[in-house]
């Protein structure tokens, strides 16, 4: 309890903290491993679960750091909590998984407290796309975790697997579609230049850009679900009410594991590469703690863990891992990923949403 | 007893606590959201205060404008389409055996209780191909093949009716329940059938008590924006729907703040209205 | 016959009985009052009349002709309210040409029609006045206006003036059998005021327990009351259990001359009005007792004797009536003639 009274106090974490001392007071020999602690926030749901079984007790076990783990809002909610509660000096978690986007616009602010590579040593073993810097070369986020979203589909209604992106605008499969809603979530932008104008360089302009929304509405009518939740169309790809869409490869994979009639496929043109960042809040003060964290999870063997355990793709060089191909397959794949413009969600944020809502929304 | 008019200052202390609740929840709030409404949008996140008509501009456009006046008319159809439905199933709600009625009201509050998410989770399996309401007309004998009912108006309107008839309902109870039943007899021992003395008798009779609830309703439907997403295709997106992506997904807060307050300006407006002509109607 | 003619109406509610069986002939142009306590049957009788309750069993006849399954809205009988059932939407002249606009008469017909039945209720002028604008009384005008806007065959009234304060109450009691007259409407209201049926009614219905107890014209209703239910709703009366037999009777404080039983009867119970018994001093009449209180009400004194313990009331005006007080033992003179022996 001392240690929340230093870092401030929110009426959130008295709340938790009162849960968390009751249950201390009730196990004694545990107060001295609380005395070095971390609170770490994950994406709720899936992550977070995964998360407090695979990894945090095995990293409270090496290090004697206790792990509070938080669960974070989907979307760019949690930035902006992070940021209100830092204004008033105060940190909800002090290290949190961030999309990238949401590293970007939390770059901006100066939200992320700069990492000191010395006290990094697995820093190496990061496959360089997963070091995300400040302007002036201060590392403000490592990569946490990896994930794909590929193109997937029924079995039942899609006999023989897609073999290319291009399935989507197949006139073929009308209202079959789910899609996610959001230009900043589902990088079809990114997709549609591969598919149709030879790589992302086409989105450098505003007029490319146009040019491939314009594209990207073609496949307007095969659309069923634009979605912002996950739940909404896994269900109905499980079913096969909507039998083609995009979705998280790892989960397709665990869906299919569990007998559900799906597959995720990746396309010649590629999966789309995802990634979250460990972030640590300016307004931490547990710097030592975050940086033991992040070097732990940055461990190549604690990588293959991930992947085996949480299905994600790894962040380190695959040569680094034990993984056997098909671990590192139900995970990630050889063909040369698509990766999101990110640098575009931060730079044209509401010129794209705002294209991105006509486009879509247009009868 | 009397009741005397306030004289001291003390005699409307009763009036402290609604006050500061009004205040502290709702004048408040809606202070900040205009605040914020006019604040400057970083486009990196976040906004930093400042005075700028720039999420107004941005709002003032044709295409928000179609979306505005999407949402109004959606949630107009819902207030009219409950309140057909509902007016005519209360009145005889109310004058059902007590047992019936508790049994209706015990149904109606549990489907208010149910959020929106579930409410078009559940439509939208009702309405679909593979587990749908058209697998039993299939089955018996109605339909070719299954198809999928959504997404399409159809579906969003059904949803959100579903969603806004018990409030209806409950609205419209306690005024049906003191309804005079002695005035429908009547009008019958003047000569009016039943259905024709329900027109002329109970619906001018309520005719207030139905401006209201059509304007609650109204009021009600205009912040759904789960079930479009989930019913309907893009086209059929609220302005609610918006306002949810600016402020979650875009971190836009000064817009959404924006078209919020545009949102609520533009229902007080409609609602004002609707008091004035109804006023103007009773004293005609 | 003509008329309305009730035959063996029953309506029963979830098996518990409201109207038992009841038989009545209603001349037209009569004015009757269903007369009882609360909960006799009364109100539900005239609701079945009026066609808003179906009868469990029976029929009811009008001029012959079976109405029992005609709707309430095609009956054309003009009914007045406990309530009154005044629209609130509608001012006063449209609450009146109601059923005319039901029929769709045109506008002018129904204003015209509408100033008619104004008049008729004393309320010229009124036509535009919101509904809630008025007084009592006033209500009670237009609900009688609009009840008989289609000129009815029949005129149903329930209670309708037991929201007007007493003054108002007597007046239009007065008024509404004046109207009456003057229609010649078949008019049947319900009341549990005796006084108001006494003063309106041609033929007065004593219901009682779901059954008519006694229906006759006010005076016999008062003068022979066929059983202690009707002697003791209509009116104060004195009920006087006697023994004896053909020759004579003896009441508790002694003989009461002339009054004979029926053939083979060896007690019955006797109604004498408090206005028939005349007191006079000990030894001019058989029957005596001793006073135990006395009410003097100005215009009448009433005298509380204690006849070898059944307690009997004398009325009479103070001119009538010889000094007495509390303690004096008096003698009770009684008029065979106003003595009735009623059913058992």
């Amino acid at each position: 309890m001392t240690e929340t009274t230093k870092t401030g106090i929110t009426r959130r974490t008295v709340l938790a903290g009162a849960a968390a001392g009751a249950a201390l007071l009730a196990m004694p020999s545990i107060l001295r491993a609380a005395d070095r602690s971390l609170k770490i926030g994950v994406y709720g749901g899936y992550f977070q679960e995964s998360f407090d079984e695979h990894i945090f007790p095995d990293f409270t076990s090496a290090t004697g750091i206790e792990v509070q783990s938080i669960s974070e809002p989907t979307g760019e909610a949690w930035l902006v909590q992070l940021s209100q509660a830092a204004r008033a000096g105060q940190a909800p978690a002090d290290v949190s998984m961030m999309s990238q986007v949401a590293m970007l616009k939390g770059q901006a602010i100066d939200l992320w407290s700069p990492l000191d590579q010395a006290k990094l040593p697995n820093l190496k073993n990061l496959l360089p796309q997963f070091v995300n810097k400040y302007p002036d070369g201060r590392i403000a986020g490592v990569g946490a975790v990896a994930w794909y979203i590929t193109l997937v589909t029924n079995t039942d209604v899609f006999p023989e697997a897609p073999t290319s992106w291009a399935a989507l605008w197949d006139p073929a499969n009308k209202d079959r579609l789910g899609l996610l809603a959001l230009v900043s979530n589902s990088f079809l932008l990114e997709v549609t230049a591969r598919t149709f104008f030879g790589g992302p360089a086409k989105l450098d302009t505003e007029d490319g850009i146009l040019e491939v929304m314009n594209k990207l509405a073609e496949l307007k009518p095969n659309v069923r679900l634009w979605y912002r939740d996950e739940a909404q169309f896994e269900q109905a790809l499980k079913s096969g009410e909507i039998p083609m869409g995009q979705y998280y490869h790892d989960v397709t994979g665990l869906a299919a594991a569990d007998g559900n009639p799906v597959r995720s496929t990746f396309p010649t043109e590629g999966g789309i590469l995802d990634s979250g960042c460990w972030a640590v809040s300016a307004a931490s003060k547990k710097s030592a703690e975050a940086h033991e964290f992040i070097n732990y999870m940055s461990d190549p063997a604690i990588q293959a863990k991930l992947t085996r355990n949480v299905g994600t793709a790894p962040t380190v060089a695959r040569s680094l891992t034990d993984l056997t191909d098909k671990e590192f397959g139900a995970a990630s794949s050889e063909i040369a990923p698509i990766i999101p413009r990110y640098d575009l969600y931060q730079t044209k944020s509401d010129w794209l949403n705002q294209k991105w809502t006509e486009l879509i929304v247009a009868g | 007893m009397r009741l005397e008019p306030p004289r001291r200052a003390l005699d409307y202390a009763p009036l402290v606590f609604p006050a500061v609740m009004l205040t502290v929840f709702f004048v408040v709030p809606f202070g900040i959201m205009v605040m914020v409404s006019f604040f400057q949008r970083q486009p990196a996140g976040f906004y930093t205060p400042a005075f700028v008509f720039a999420s107004y501009e941005r709002f003032l456009t044709a295409f928000f404008g179609g979306v505005l006046g999407f949402s109004l008319g959606l949630a107009a159809l819902v207030a009219l389409i409950c309140v057909v439905i509902g007016f005519p199933f209360t009145y005889e709600l109310a004058r059902a055996r007590r047992s019936v009625q508790v049994v209706w009201l015990v149904a109606l509050l549990s489907i208010l209780s149910l959020s929106e998410v579930v409410i078009g989770f559940a439509w939208s399996t009702l309405l679909s191909r593979t587990a749908g309401i058209s697998n039993l007309l299939v089955w018996l004998g109605l339909m070719e093949k299954p198809t999928a009912l959504t997404p399409n108006f159809g579906a969003v309107l059904t949803g959100m009716v579903y969603q806004a008839l018990p409030y209806t309902v409950l609205v419209l109870y306690p005024a049906m329940a003191r309804l005079d039943p002695t005035l429908m007899e009547a009008s019958r021992t003047l000569g009016a059938p039943p259905l024709k003395a329900f027109l002329t008798v109970v619906v001018p009779a309520l005719r207030n008590t139905i401006l209201a609830t059509f304007i609650m309703v109204f009021v009600f439907a205009l912040g759904s924006y789960l079930l479009p997403q989930l019913l309907g295709r893009p086209q059929h997106w609220t302005l609610s729907v918006l306002i949810t992506d600016q402020a979650i997904y875009q971190s836009n807060m000064p817009f959404a703040a924006a078209m919020a307050v545009f949102l609520v300006l533009v229902t007080l407006a409609l609602v004002g209205l609707s008091l004035l002509v109804g006023r103007k109607e009773i004293a005609a | 016959m003509s008329g309305l003619v009730l035959e063996g109406i029953s309506k029963s509610f979830n098996g518990v009985s409201a109207v038992d069986h009841v038989d009545l002939a209603v001349p037209n142009g009569t004015f009757v009052c269903m007369l009882g306590p609360s909960g006799c049957g009364k109100t539900t009788l005239l609701r079945t009349i009026a066609g808003l309750e179906e009868p469990t069993s029976g029929r009811i006849l009008i001029d012959g002709a079976d109405i029992t399954a005609v709707p309430a809205h095609k009956r054309n009988f003009g009914m007045v309210f406990q309530s009154l059932a005044l629209f609130p939407h509608l001012n006063v002249g449209e609450n009146i040409a109601y059923p005319l606009r039901i029929r769709s008469v045109g506008r002018a017909e129904r204003v015209k029609r509408a100033e008619e039945l104004l008049a008729l209720v004393d309320l010229r002028g009124y036509a535009d006045r919101p509904v809630a604008r008025l007084s009592g009384g006033q209500r009670q005008r237009v609900a009688i206006a609009r009840a008989l806007a289609l000129s009815p065959k029949l005129f149903l009234l329930d209670e309708p003036l037991s929201a007007l304060d007493a003054k108002l109450r007597e007046a239009m009691q007065v008024e509404l059998r004046k109207l009456q007259q003057r229609l010649g409407i078949t008019t049947i209201v319900v009341t549990h005021d005796q006084r108001e049926a006494m003063t309106m009614a041609d033929l007065v219905v004593v219901m009682g327990q779901g059954r008519i107890q006694q229906a006759a014209s006010p005076v016999e209703i008062y003068r022979k009351p066929v059983n202690a239910f009707v002697a003791d709703f209509i009116g104060s009366t004195n009920l006087i259990a006697v023994q004896g037999s053909g020759q004579g009777v003896t009441a508790p404080g002694g003989t009461i001359p002339g009054v004979v039983l029926a053939p083979g009867q060896t007690s019955a119970t006797l109604s004498v009005r408090p206005e028939d018994i005349h007191l006079v001093p000990v030894g001019e009449a058989p029957l005596t007792g001793t006073i135990s209180f006395i009410r003097d009400l100005g215009a009448s004194i009433e005298t509380f004797v204690d006849a070898g313990g059944t307690q009997i009331v004398a009325v009479a005006s103070p001119r009538d009536r010889a000094e007495f007080r509390v303690g004096d033992t008096v003698g009770l003179r009684l008029a065979p003639e106003s003595c009735r022996v009623l059913a058992s």
